[in-house]
């Protein structure tokens, strides 16, 4: 993985991550984990929907091409959909564009899925710290170009 | 156009933001954000204090968007879309950052990183302001009447719910009688009255209701239209009848699943359900001696997962019916588990055992085997706590089967655009909190149509949904969230994606000044944006959520990254 | 085959079945075969058939969305997808346009005829059709090529090489054999054994050479939006001026736009000019289509697209 061999990897790196959540459930999920206050790593970013079905895969496309370190998609579990089906179509989605990120070779942890409901505190703040470690291990993403995330401490 | 200016107004929440989050430092840091004019903290924004700041900094900064970071828009959001549509400011230009539950919360022991999380969630927040646009809520009147599909307890009661309140209501049954399902039934559980003084009297109600226009021997042929606005087309004997209400009630209940292939049923002509025996015996026939009764028939298996709730109910009712009318009868109820749930059930199943009713389990894996040829006579059974098969006598046998759903529940679930769950009944919007609605607005549900009800739950759930479809009649208009997608025809090249994801059939393919293009029922499209990201031109946009607004979030958030603003 | 393409050509136009057709005919030089549109009874005669005949004609069609009329349309059975999905996608009538579908035999693709023959297309006079190989004429002199050496990677697993959905077709095809072992989904699996690094390097590197000529988007029959997501200027998904690191986004912004509607008839591919090998990108797609949802893009009408749809059993690793 690109760290390994990275002079920007090491102890001072901290990955970005962008994170979907749903109105309804994950947004809601994280908001009762804020409540409960259960601590996780500091690297998530989220941005709020109205449904995961919202996504479009070009979001995701986007972002990791210009250098976010891992991209986190949260829904609703299926069958618990707000509005009944969105997240089925998140589900395919998500699906299809996980292996064709991997299929160009970027890192699967890279970008991930997840189903949280409002009762999920717990589960979303676990999330969080999966896949932030996950990331953390993984390195900077380097997209086309070049691009990398920045050195600690130069925010 | 006005030169955007932006509001930043940073809260501290007393100590639980302020505690962790360094909040001067993220006020200035939001001075330095593009289009920002005014930055300020507050011990508590959400305070009159803090509210009341928001309309004068509006005013005295003339700002067209504000941006509150603080707490939750699931809590706080209409309170601070209120302040600034006080300040006569768009509530739609409002952004709301969370730094409490997303942030301060949840990194207590990481100031340093909770305030830099904090500064991208407000530059973020300030990013996707800078493009939020004022919008107009869409407001549609509701015709004041309402249909209910569905003549049997539960639909009789929704439209007297309805009607009670003034409300015109068209009761749509299919039979030529109203009664439904249990009009098959003979005598009510638990104290034995016979259906019709229940019924009856009811039936009565409707039928004499000014408010009421109950079509019998009619089917609902199609629904088109949204909450307020319904076109509904009844036929009955050929010919179409068009209705037009603002709200619709799914009654159309459940029927008894006919277990053919099961314990010889159909094969044998006294091997009959519970339905079959009940109307047996409604008619007259002769208290046989020898009954058993075997529960869970074509219920708790792998075709058919769920439990019927109330066939144990019925078991349990028709076994004392014989043992009162016949003391001398042998009663057997052969069963996997009984179900007998609260206090009433309880004991009557006592009672029934008191009688001499005897209750044996069996094993699914074994389950009990009719013999005799062209009847059956004896039934034999695998008895668990003896270890040993037993035969037991049989002049009748009565399966209990559940309730399943109505064959034509998919064609209704089409055209009212509302989901059916994988056993077939009508899915509510939430299992919860949301139990007699559906997420497609002005439409409800009560009674076995959602899945196997007794009586009091029908009524219950009729009252419920009444009460729930009275309330848009009520007001007269639907608003929704401006939040609806909106599709820019010059761009659309219909290709269909946005009418196959709605889910609330909101959008359609029509001809219109661009030539055939994706159009939006602001009425009935509830903002979910699915049929924005299934859009590949672009063309669908969502209002609030737009991709000019979502994608200068991720640019805001990868700026270090580019090294350049995004968008 | 021409002879009765060209007389059946003459026979619509005569009778106003259709306004015109579409199909092949020679170019400026022989080996090069170009779409030709006959609106005359007596340029029927302009129309030709065979083994270079590469274009996908479908995206013509939409061209008859503004005619009262019908239009007129030479299909081989792999471009006769696109037709059903174009109908499907609500692009087009099918009943504006007349399909007539040739029996196809096997497409030469001239970059591996060049490498096999050591000489620019430009020299080949003739490529004809013989069962098993490929008559090929360079000055004066005629050689044989095994169909295994020079057909289209698509030909090789071709499953319908005539038009299912045709108004007339030109006849059967004649069976023959391709010596040769290679399966359909051959190129994306060698990639995707390959480890993750590797295969980074190798799609940068085949990125990194786009120019951004938008050649593979105008060829293709699926990019038919009025505006282009990448044309938009509200907002702006890349950079105004073609920046080489935003070409990962560019490619993969458009393989999701075409999962499920790419019925690999291998255009993109053809007209690259820097020989990009789009096809394994869309390839991939199609692959984990067919094995996760059970879809093929352009065999029915009345399916729905698989990123539009959804089973509520389907594959769930996101618990």
């Amino acid at each position: 993985m690109a760290s390994e061999s990275s002079d920007e990897g090491g102890n001072g790196y901290e990955p970005k991550i962008l994170v979907f959540a749903c109105n309804w459930c994950s947004y809601a999920g994280a908001d009762l984990a804020g409540v409960s206050r259960l601590q996780m790593p500091a690297n998530c970013r989220i941005i709020r929907v109205m449904c995961s079905g919202r996504v479009r895969p070009e979001f995701v496309v986007t972002a990791l091409s210009k250098g976010l370190d891992g991209v986190l998609v949260l829904g609703c579990h299926p069958g618990e959909c707000h509005y009944s089906e969105g997240n089925y179509f998140t589900r395919r989605r998500g699906l299809l564009l996980k292996n064709l990120l991997q299929f160009v070779g970027i890192e699967p942890e890279r970008f991930q899925v997840r189903w949280v409901s409002a009762s999920e505190g717990a589960k979303f703040a676990d999330t969080v710290e999966q896949v932030t470690e996950q990331i953390r291990a993984l390195g900077p993403n380097r997209p086309q170009g070049g691009m990398h995330s920045t050195e600690p401490g130069d925010r | 156009m006005p030169k955007t200016r932006v509001g930043v107004f940073v809260c501290h929440c007393g100590n639980n933001i302020g505690g962790v989050v360094r909040v001067p430092e993220v006020v200035e840091y939001a001075r330095t954000l593009p289009n920002v004019a005014c930055v300020e903290d507050n011990l508590y924004t959400c305070s009159e204090e803090g509210l009341s700041s928001i309309r004068e900094q509006i005013a005295e900064h003339g700002l067209n968007r504000v941006v509150v970071a603080s707490c939750t828009p699931r809590t706080h959001e209409p309170l601070f879309r209120e302040a600034c549509e006080q300040a006569g400011l768009n509530k739609y230009l409002f952004e709301f950052v969370n730094i409490r539950e997303h942030c301060s919360w949840v990194h207590m022991h990481d100031p340093a990183m909770a305030t830099q999380k904090a500064k991208e969630l407000v530059r973020m927040g300030v990013a996707k302001a800078r493009f939020l646009e004022p919008q107009e809520e869409f407001e549609s009147s509701v015709f004041p009447a309402a249909l209910v599909i569905g003549g049997g307890v539960a639909g009789m009661t929704a439209a007297l719910g309805l009607a009670n309140q003034g409300i015109q209501v068209h009761l749509v049954e299919r039979d030529q009688e109203l009664g439904g399902l249990i009009r098959e039934v003979r005598t009510l559980f638990p104290a034995g009255q016979a259906t019709e003084e229940v019924l009856q009297p009811l039936a009565e109600q409707v039928r004499n209701h000014r408010q009421i226009t109950v079509h019998l021997g009619s089917e609902v042929e199609d629904v088109g239209g949204f909450i307020g606005d319904f076109d509904v087309a009844v036929k009955a004997d050929g010919q179409v009848n068009n209705l037009k209400v603002g709200a619709v009630i799914v009654a159309t209940g459940a029927e008894e699943l006919k277990p053919t292939g099961l314990y010889r049923y159909s094969e044998l002509g006294n091997v009959v359900t519970q339905l079959e025996f009940e109307e047996r015996f409604k008619r007259g026939a002769d208290v046989p001696r020898d009954v058993v009764i075997i529960n869970c028939v074509g219920a708790r298996i792998p075709e058919r997962t769920y439990c019927g709730r109330f066939c144990c109910t019925t078991a349990i009712k028709n076994a004392i019916w014989i043992k009162e009318r016949e003391p001398e009868a042998s009663v057997f109820v052969l069963h996997r588990d009984v179900m007998a749930y609260g206090v009433q059930i309880e004991e009557s199943y006592r009672r029934a055992m008191e009688l001499g009713v005897r209750f044996l389990r069996y094993d699914p894996e074994n389950p009990p085997q009719i013999l005799g040829d062209g009847r059956a006579e004896a039934v034999r059974v695998q008895h668990q706590l003896m270890g040993k098969e037993i035969v037991l006598p049989a002049e009748l046998v009565v399966l209990t089967t559940p309730l399943v759903a109505r064959d034509d529940n998919p064609r209704l679930s089409k055209m009212l655009k509302v989901p059916l769950g994988g056993e077939g009944f009508f899915l509510e919007a939430h299992l919860k909190l949301r139990p007699i609605e559906f997420s497609t607005d002005g439409v409800y549900v009560c009674g076995s149509a959602r899945y196997p009800a007794n009586i009091p739950e029908s009524v219950s759930q009729a009252y419920a949904s009444a009460a729930k479809a009275s309330i848009p009649i009520r007001e007269g208009v639907v608003r929704a969230e401006a939040i609806t997608a909106l599709c820019d025809e010059r761009t659309c090249s219909a290709c269909g994606n946005c009418v196959e994801v709605c889910p609330f059939g909101a959008v359609e393919l029509q001809e219109g000044r661009f030539g055939r293009t994706a159009q939006v029922n602001p009425a009935q499209c509830k903002g979910c944006g699915c049929c924005v990201a299934a859009c590949p031109s672009g063309a669908m946009q969502q209002s609030g959520f737009n991709d000019r607004q979502l994608l200068s979030m991720i640019g805001a958030l990868a700026e270090e990254m580019t090294g350049g603003v995004g968008e | 085959m021409e002879d009765k393409l060209q007389e059946l050509v003459v026979e619509l136009l005569g009778d106003g079945a259709m306004e015109y057709f579409i199909g092949y005919r020679q170019g400026f030089e022989p080996s090069h075969v170009v779409p030709c549109f006959v609106t005359d009874k007596s340029e029927a005669d302009r129309l030709i058939w065979g083994p270079l005949c590469l274009q996908n004609l479908s995206k013509y069609v939409l061209q008859a969305r503004d005619l009262d009329g019908k239009v007129g349309l030479l299909v081989k059975g792999c471009d006769a997808r696109a037709i059903v999905e174009l109908v499907k996608q609500h692009q087009i009538e099918r009943d504006k346009i007349v399909v007539v579908g040739v029996p196809c035999e096997g497409q030469v693709d001239p970059r591996k005829m060049e490498q096999v023959l050591g000489v620019s297309m430009e020299q080949v006079t003739d490529v004809e059709d013989a069962g098993d190989e490929f008559l090929v004429k360079v000055g004066g002199e005629v050689s044989k090529l095994g169909k295994e050496q020079v057909l289209r990677d698509k030909c090789f697993y071709c499953k319908h090489p005539t038009s299912f959905d045709y108004d007339y077709t030109l006849g059967e095809v004649q069976p023959f054999t391709i010596d040769s072992e290679s399966e359909e989904y051959d190129a994306v699996e060698k990639l995707e054994e390959l480890p993750l690094e590797e295969r980074r390097a190798y799609w940068l590197k085949q990125f990194e050479r786009c120019i951004r000529c938008n050649a593979c988007r105008e060829v293709c029959y699926g990019c038919y939006c009025k505006e282009c997501i990448f044309d938009r200027t509200d907002p702006r998904w890349l950079d105004r001026t073609p920046l080489p690191r935003e070409n990962e986004i560019y490619h993969l912004i458009r393989a999701v736009h075409l999962a499920g509607r790419c019925i690999d008839c291998g255009e993109c591919e053809r007209v690259c000019p820097v020989n990009i090998p789009l096809g394994r990108l869309y390839k991939k797609l199609q692959k984990d289509i067919a094995e996760l949802f059970d879809y093929e893009a352009g065999m029915e009408y009345d399916t729905v697209p698989p990123l539009v749809d959804f089973e509520l059993d389907d594959q769930d690793p996101f618990l």
